[in-house]
């Protein structure tokens, strides 16, 4: 903190008490099993889940429950991993949801006007998103303004933009030209996919591909590649990154630009499962976005992501939500309950850490 | 003297309200002069009351270094608990504002309190208790619109002095006057400020940044409090749509205002300047009848646009080498 203007964007979010700490991995190897967050939130998930099995059967049905929870699973990882490509460098993406949106009505007026088909407007829709991302990215890399500020301000500018295209250019506020193939995409399941006899589980959905195409990209990259390794060093430290002869302003942008790309696909898929493309789309993106990889193990200071913690995290807040609205715990309360585990999961974690470290286990 | 007026005229401030008059005058010349009248001045300055409020209740959590997403959350259960104790368990109007500003004041403790036991990051604490305070709002009000409660209250949310100036705005500015003075003049105010400019240096000096950043937030959750009370007062009803919109305008006004979102910055005057150009923008989509989606998109280009001039204009200083931040000479000397 000597200087008086932060350069990355997560000091000015830090606790002023530990600002010289340097942020430390959670790798699997250098920490004892029991302080592993991945493997105590999948017992998690698998214990909530057999709980709510055992108070309510129904929560097994595969057609009404179990293929909308994993449907939704898997569009909260994608909006969950949007925002881990920016966490990845110390950065936030507020506007995670709006470009969602953005890309959506792209993806809708190259559906209306110019009648493209499935799989083309949602090339159109990625391209958007990583477009708008990348903008966002280059003015913060450009100006050396916080992210935070930056991605609200993009927000806002959304928030204000999107429903006027809307309104310029359709009678509802909806696009309602679905391309064929939409609902097919919405509606079928592994059991629609056979080879020979062997057929796949009905309660899996098809759109779920989308998202084991995103965590496998988003995995490799980070675990893989040589840009993957540069994101990484870039969110633990800038100055050393820099250094270090990595390209930081570009690593930016390309964090951002990912993270828009991801946040498109995010809104296609819910576009698809909700059968229609309107202005509020990803409106409730903006908490599971962060719950999902914080409490994965993802740091919020940079330089450490978890693929998987992502998906266990983001499963792990969908079996609750699910499991209470199955027990009858009104749609009000849901909020106050997913609340206070994000507060108890994450004290339980820092008091985990404090407790391996005091073991001197962890070689720093 | 000379000195002063010419170093206010380099300052936010002075931008600001050259922008803010030039704006008046231009929605003065293209209302025909109606904007003048008394009854669009009242209009004009009793919807500024609470924007003002909730920009400053961001600014002070800015002061230290830390975020509040729970402001819209905060204001809306205190404005809802408020409605609720008045309209159906007849609690008297004094004891349900003050049992109001209260619970706004715990919450903000509350956050201030998490933060520093648990460090977790004040991002991730206050979007929590935003979800769980949305959640006893929901409860507290479900589907209906309470506005059964005195009509005292409600006279007085509504009522303006000389016909133009109304109260709720004059309490907002009162606010702001006492959070000025507090910031600038008093030892915890100076101190808060040091934790947010220079934590080591701040600690070095013997001031506990715990304590600053409890400061910090319980006074959010004040100012919050009476920004509920006025809600209450100047709405024809509260319901669990309230405090739904406010997290985007804390932010721009506090930004827009000139606050470093690293802290150490107290843009009182900055933040109110703010929040009347946003209220500018408003009047002027109502006045030429454009869509309500306007006024996002300017106010977040102006967010955009401030903090990349405010950027370069820093940068520009550096380069200049003498920074007067008269903010920075308490943790100046250390750093």
């Amino acid at each position: 903190m000597s200087a008086p203007v932060s350069e990355t964007a997560t000091e000015a979010l830090q606790e002023p008490e530990t600002p010289v700490e340097p942020p430390r991995g959670r790798g699997g190897g250098r920490t004892p099993w029991w302080a592993n967050q991945r493997i105590g939130l999948l017992i998690l998930v698998v214990a909530l889940s057999a709980l709510f099995g055992i108070l309510r059967p129904a929560f097994f049905n595969q057609q009404l429950v179990v293929f909308p929870l994993l449907r939704d699973i898997a569009m909260f990882t994608v909006v969950g991993l949007a925002q881990m490509s920016v966490l990845s460098i110390g950065h936030m993406n507020l506007a995670v949801g709006r470009m969602a949106a953005f890309s959506m009505m792209i993806t809708g007026i190259s559906y209306d006007l110019w009648h493209f088909n499935l799989y083309s407007g949602l090339l159109v829709g990625l391209v958007a998103g990583t477009a708008v991302g990348a903008l966002a990215g280059w003015v913060i890399a450009r100006t050396g303004v916080n992210s935070f500020v930056v991605t609200l301000a993009l927000d806002f500018l959304l928030l204000g933009l999107i429903p006027l295209v809307y309104t310029a250019l359709t009678d509802n506020a909806a696009f309602v030209t679905k391309p064929p193939g939409m609902r097919e995409l919405r509606n079928y399941s592994l059991g629609d996919v056979c080879i020979g006899n062997l057929c796949g589980s009905p309660a899996v959905p098809q759109l779920a591909m989308f998202a084991v195409i995103a965590m496998v990209v988003v995995g490799w990259i980070f675990s893989r590649t040589k840009l993957g390794r540069e994101l990484l060093m870039t969110g633990t430290s800038v100055k050393a990154a820099e250094l270090s002869g990595i390209p930081t302003a570009r690593r930016v942008i390309t964090a951002h630009a990912m993270s828009g790309c991801l946040a498109a696909l995010a809104g296609f898929m819910l576009a698809v499962s909700t059968g229609s493309i309107k202005a509020t789309i990803g409106e409730e993106f903006m908490l599971p976005s962060f719950l999902g990889p914080i409490l994965g193990g993802t740091l919020l200071a940079g330089g450490f992501v978890s693929v998987w913690g992502t998906l266990l995290g983001t499963a792990l807040t969908s079996v609750i939500r699910k499991g209470l609205d199955l027990l009858g715990v009104g749609l009000e309360s849901l909020n106050i309950y997913l609340g206070l585990i994000l507060l108890v999961a994450l004290s339980t974690d820092r008091f985990r850490t404090v407790l391996s470290d005091r073991q001197g286990v962890r070689e720093r | 003297m000379k000195r002063f007026a010419l170093r206010f005229a380099r300052t936010t401030e002075m931008t600001l309200l050259v922008i803010c008059v030039v704006f008046f005058i231009g929605l003065v010349i293209a209302s025909h002069g109606d904007l003048l009248e008394p009854n669009s001045l009242r209009v004009l300055l009793q919807f500024l009351a609470v924007p003002v409020l909730i920009g400053l209740a961001q600014m002070v959590v800015l002061a230290v270094g830390q975020l509040n997403l729970a402001v819209g959350a905060v204001g809306g259960f205190t404005a809802c608990a408020m409605g609720v104790l008045m309209a159906d368990h007849g609690v008297p109007v004094p004891l349900a504002l003050l049992i109001g500003f209260l619970l706004a004041s715990v919450a903000g403790l509350l956050n201030g309190l998490l933060v520093v036991l648990t460090r977790i990051n004040g991002f991730i604490v206050t979007l929590a208790t935003m979800t769980v305070l949305l959640g006893v709002q929901y409860r507290l009000v479900g589907t209906r619109t309470v506005d059964a409660y005195p009509q005292g209250l409600k006279s007085f949310g509504s009522h303006a002095v000389f016909g133009v100036l109304p109260l709720i705005f004059l309490v907002a500015l009162v606010v702001a006057a006492l959070l000025a003075v507090m910031l600038r003049r008093t030892v915890p105010g100076r101190r808060l400020l040091a934790s947010g400019g220079n934590p080591i240096a701040a600690r070095l000096s013997g001031i506990s940044n715990d304590r600053s950043v409890i400061i910090a937030h319980t006074l959010s959750g004040a100012i919050l409090g009476v920004a509920a009370i006025l809600t209450v007062a100047s709405s024809p009803g509260v319901n669990k749509s309230i405090g739904g919109d406010w997290l985007l305008p804390s932010f721009a006004a506090p930004i827009i205002g000139g606050a470093l979102l690293t802290g150490g910055s107290a843009v009182v005057l900055g933040t109110v300047l703010a929040a009347f150009i946003v209220r500018f923008v408003d009047t002027a989509r109502a006045e030429f009848s454009l869509e309500p989606s306007w006024v996002n998109f300017v106010v977040g280009t102006v967010v955009l646009g401030s903090v990349v001039l405010g950027q370069v204009r820093s940068r520009r200083q550096e380069r200049r080498t003498v920074v007067k931040a008269p903010d920075a000479a308490v943790a100046g000397g250390v750093s």
